[in-house]
């Protein structure tokens, strides 16, 4: 009935290829900067190796563009699997500094964590489009629940509470271009805010009106009305006693399960200097390798997790409007690319896709100026960094490859 | 696969796009505010400054004592560190600190790469320097960029007894413990709990670091503190109640001053144990600052092993202290009644062999309660013939012999109780002999307890068969109320009422009776119990017990002192006992007050 256009590469495609193309090229000028004042080949620096990666990158992009979709479809399940075998590999071999997050061979270390963000968003995508509920219903979320929910835990476990934040966040965009009703999606965060509301009696009982009120709302069936209600109400009643009965060290160690950042200091530390960084970069910046604290390097980890710092000292409040007009650009076109496909599966991967771009975006330029903690989630395109850039490449590939259908569409 | 049309509803595009776009908006407003507003105050930071960080360690909780008297507390002295990060030329640099300091240049390296925490953290290089050496290094402070020196806490030790194996000590964590505890916040240089209590109750003792932000010109001048969110107040570590008193510590440790062995004197009702010494000891005060070496190495390699918790850790046998083990086993199982007779003419023969009581003429007639008084031999080298060894073994294991008293202070030993398999596995099937027997049921050869255990024992004729869990920490502050420790406790119920009673009316007998072996163990106006025992030492003088009880309406003490190479039970552990039971009676009793208080 449609025609696949498969020949065609159609005008998004284009355009979001040309946003990542921009956001490289800065990533390139922003690492040359950080890596400038080093006096080895330039191949061997920073921004060469950066320069390798892309090429590789760029093929990749090609290769994965001519992939049937069809096939990415049916083997979604077993690469999920795959993946899962990928994520616990780690833990086979000695931990470095007390993480399994990385699979170490001659030298060339990747994190399987990584890839996993991809294929949790197939596999999710996959299991909507097939299933036979109708996604209004609440049982249509509990197998994307525990599909997240697998990887999510071994993650937190290795520990990356950054990954594990991305695997549920990445959860929610896909759920609601599903078609899942909203009120499903509120019953599954209710207990969540039970337990963080708990601990104080007022926010705790203004959150349980606010539950029964959705809930009388929406016409919920009776015994699910009183099921959801009983649960909330005793995970709110349950867990402040629990909490309070622990002992110290049981506290402690639960709250450094959420709180990865071993090294609590010099975290702090980071983020006044890149906001110091920033700050004095002003409206129009210090210009090009003129950033002072990069090139006394004050500024911790700026070529990887705080690259966007350098932007900002170097580049000015014009420079960061410009990176972040880009970002804006690589996400609205590619919702875009989402809403304008006529395949369910086709949808749901992009907007997936999409969406760990836009958290890891998001996240990591709100770390830079304190807005959140930092969790070691790198820049898409622009922070240094082999492994990372090629799953970037790979989600941009995906996207293309899933936007090829249906040139009348075509907005 | 089956694809069909899929459109997803112009809302739920739109309502995605604006959550994104107010995302970005959000981003952008917050760098207007730090790029265009607060431009300013960056720029001033940034311009010839570096933002430095100041760690705020947190004092440790306070110790006291059961009655609140403060045990281990804190007191604070300039530490100096530096910044590795600010360092240009390192060498000079640490010659001309080691100048100032009074050290060399290497030792000065070797603390800058001991205590590492990073390029950007302070590295500690001296601790508890004098006031002079401050003013040198403000004096010095440009050819000296990097070098900072706060307050910081230490432990100090304000009470007049020393405690030290219950308190244990602090050490700089070393790389075995840091991996287990990096999850929980430690790093390199911190201080930790090794022995006692500062180890066992290390999660509550501990306070949680705080961090500060400063800003500092490039001379090396503090130009203000940082106003950041990153600032953390530190938090101090929670105080610990133990359940020791001080007054009676301090009499425990005078009596047994130039002397080897231990005191353990508990409440015999729930375990809170009033007392606990260990001779020889070292005081507690060694440990304040940085501990010298020799110091250290002096006491590590003394061969009177001051560092060894002989309370919990050593174990020697109980000697006579254990007869009242062979008494209980024949009347709960009808091998003898009470008062069957032995006579004793001062020695027993088995084959060819004679075992000897320990008074050469012999006790003549002896019934069980005589046997336990003047604690004959010859009674019980007769009584462990009608007996099965492990029927003993049982009933001593009901004692909580051979197990572990799980006090609050690590590394108990839990001795060791023969039985057949015992004999059978050391000596072999047929290696070993009925003489065995005969050793062992006077508490000699392979039989070994602890203190902390015979206190136990002895505890549970005070309560009649009340087993209680020893233990020092009492309570902890926390969250602004007080929270207690869980025990555990448990109770004999193989013997009957009339055979408590017998034998602590022997006990009774061996202090109060004129023939008794314990005279010298009363004390006034108040009942006392207890048994002595001489522990044969084939490597010296012999070791001597005594364990009791006292007794005034429902308040009960119990006690275990060994003295090793002390002599006899009777003649020199005893009147150890009789002190510290009188100090009691007269601070406490007399004065009407149950037992703690104060």
């Amino acid at each position: 009935m449609y025609r696949d256009n498969s020949k065609i590469i159609n005008k998004l495609t284009t355009k979001i290829f040309i946003v990542v193309f921009l956001l490289c090229g800065i990533g390139l000028v922003a690492i040359y900067s950080a890596s400038s004042n080093s006096e080895v080949p330039f191949f061997q620096r920073a921004v060469g190796r950066q320069i390798i990666w892309m090429v590789l990158g760029l093929l990749i992009v090609f290769i994965m563009y001519v992939i049937k979709k069809e096939f990415i479809f049916n083997v979604s399940y077993w690469l999920y699997g795959a993946g899962l075998i990928l994520v616990i590999l780690p833990y086979l071999f000695p931990s470095s500094g007390g993480a399994h997050r990385w699979l170490t061979m001659g030298g060339f270390s990747y994190q399987p964590s990584e890839i996993m963000k991809i294929l949790l968003v197939l596999a999710i995508a996959k299991y909507f489009t097939t299933t036979e509920f109708s996604h209004s219903e609440f049982k249509v979320l509990v197998i994307p629940l525990i599909l997240t929910i697998i990887p999510t835990l071994i993650v937190l476990n290795q520990p990356d509470l950054g990954t594990a934040m991305i695997y549920v966040l990445t959860l929610f965009p896909i759920m609601i271009w599903a078609k899942v009703d909203l009120v499903n999606i509120f019953i599954l965060v209710s207990p969540i805010i039970s337990i963080l509301t708990a601990f104080n009696f007022y926010t705790f009982f203004i959150w349980l009106i606010i539950i029964i009120g959705v809930l009388y709302l929406k016409k919920i069936k009776h015994w699910h009305f009183i099921l959801i209600i009983i649960i909330n109400l005793a995970l709110g009643t349950v867990s402040p006693y629990l909490w309070n009965n622990l002992r110290p060290y049981q506290q402690q160690r639960i709250i450094t399960l959420f709180d990865v950042k071993s090294d609590p200091q010099g975290a702090g530390y980071q983020v006044i200097q890149s906001q110091v960084a920033i700050g004095s970069g002003g409206a129009f910046g210090k210009g090009f390798c003129q950033g002072k604290q990069t090139h006394l390097k004050f500024l911790p980890e700026q070529k990887t997790d705080f690259i966007f710092s350098v932007i900002g000292e170097e580049w000015g409040f014009v420079g960061v409007s410009f990176v972040l007009l880009l970002y804006f650009l690589l996400i609205y076109l590619s919702i875009k690319a989402a809403y304008r496909v006529r395949e369910q599966f086709n949808s749901l991967v992009i907007i997936g896709l999409t969406g760990i771009l836009f958290f890891h975006t998001v996240i990591n330029i709100a770390m830079t100026v304190g807005l959140m903690p930092v969790t070691g989630l790198p820049l898409p395109f622009l922070s240094y960094g082999g492994s990372f850039l090629t799953s970037c490449f790979i989600i941009i590939a995906l996207i293309f490859n899933m936007n090829r259908e249906l040139e009348e569409f075509d907005l | 696969m089956t694809f069909f049309p899929y459109q997803i509803s112009k809302n739920i595009k739109n309502i995605t796009l604006s959550i994104v776009a107010i995302v970005f908006l959000t981003l952008l407003y917050r760098f207007y505010q730090i790029q265009i507003k607060q431009h300013n105050k960056y720029s001033g930071i940034a311009e010839d400054n570096r933002v430095r960080m100041v760690s705020l360690e947190a004092p440790r909780g306070i110790i006291y004592d059961r009655s609140g008297n403060i045990l281990v507390d804190n007191k604070f002295q300039y530490n100096v560190f530096i910044i590795p990060f600010e360092i240009d030329s390192v060498n000079k640099y640490y010659r001309r600190l080691g100048e100032i300091i009074g050290v060399s240049e290497q030792t000065i390296k070797k603390r800058v790469q001991n205590n590492w925490r990073g390029r950007f953290k302070p590295a500690l290089v001296a601790k508890g320097v004098e006031f002079s050496v401050l003013s040198k290094i403000e004096e010095h402070k440009l050819e000296l960029p990097g070098v900072i020196y706060k307050l910081d806490p230490y432990r100090s030790y304000p009470s007049p007894v020393n405690l030290t194996h219950v308190l244990g000590y602090l050490r700089e964590i070393d790389s075995k413990s840091l991996k287990k505890l990096k999850k929980y916040g430690y790093s390199y240089g911190d201080l930790v709990g090794w022995e006692g209590v500062e180890r066992q109750y290390e999660s509550i003792l501990r306070g949680e670091q705080g961090y500060q932000y400063v800003q500092v010109n490039a001379r090396g001048r503090v130009q203000g503190e940082l106003e950041s969110k990153e600032n953390v107040q530190p938090k101090p570590g929670n105080d610990l109640y133990l359940t020791i008193d001080l007054g009676l510590q301090d009499t425990c440790e005078k009596s047994l001053s130039g002397q080897k062995g231990a005191i353990v004197v508990m409440n015999p009702d729930n375990g809170e144990i009033l007392a606990a010494v260990s001779k020889p000891d070292y005081s507690p005060r060694i440990f304040s600052g940085i501990i010298d070496k020799t110091v250290w190495d002096s006491l590590r390699y003394d061969p009177e092993r001051p560092l060894y918790n002989r309370i919990s850790s050593a174990t020697y046998p109980p000697a006579s202290t254990f007869k009242l083990m062979a008494s209980m086993g024949a009347l709960k199982n009808n091998i003898v009644d009470p008062s069957w007779t032995v006579n004793c003419p001062g020695s027993y023969k088995l084959g060819r062999r004679t075992f000897k009581c320990w008074r050469e003429f012999g006790h003549g007639k002896v019934d069980m309660v005589k046997s336990i008084e003047q604690s004959c031999d010859v009674y019980y080298y007769t009584l462990i013939r009608k007996m099965d060894l492990d029927l003993w073994a049982n009933v001593v294991r009901k004692f909580g012999f051979g197990q572990a008293t799980n006090i609050d202070l690590s590394g108990e030993n839990i001795g060791n109780i023969p039985d057949k398999k015992y004999l059978n596995k050391v000596y072999g099937e047929n290696g070993w002999t009925e003489g065995y027997k005969l050793n062992i049921v006077i508490g000699q050869g392979e039989v070994l307890v602890t203190p902390i255990q015979m206190v136990k024992y002895i505890s549970a004729f005070a309560t009649d068969g009340k087993l209680v869990h020893p233990h020092v920490g009492l309570k902890y502050f926390d969250n602004e109320k007080f929270r207690t420790f869980t025990t555990e406790e448990d109770s004999i119920e193989a013997f009957s009422p009339p055979t408590w009673e017998l034998m602590n009316h022997a006990l009774h007998e061996v202090v109060n009776d004129p023939a008794g072996t314990a005279n010298l163990a009363n004390a006034r106006s108040v009942e006392v119990y207890g048994k002595t025992g001489t522990a044969q030492n084939p490597h010296g003088e012999n070791h001597a017990w005594f364990v009791g009880y006292a007794e005034d309406g429902e308040s009960k003490i119990a006690l275990a002192i060994i003295l090793e190479n002390g002599g006899s039970g009777g003649h020199d552990a005893a009147p150890v006992a009789g002190k510290i039971f009188n100090y009691y009676v007269d601070n406490f009793w007399s004065h009407n007050q149950q037992i703690g208080q104060k």
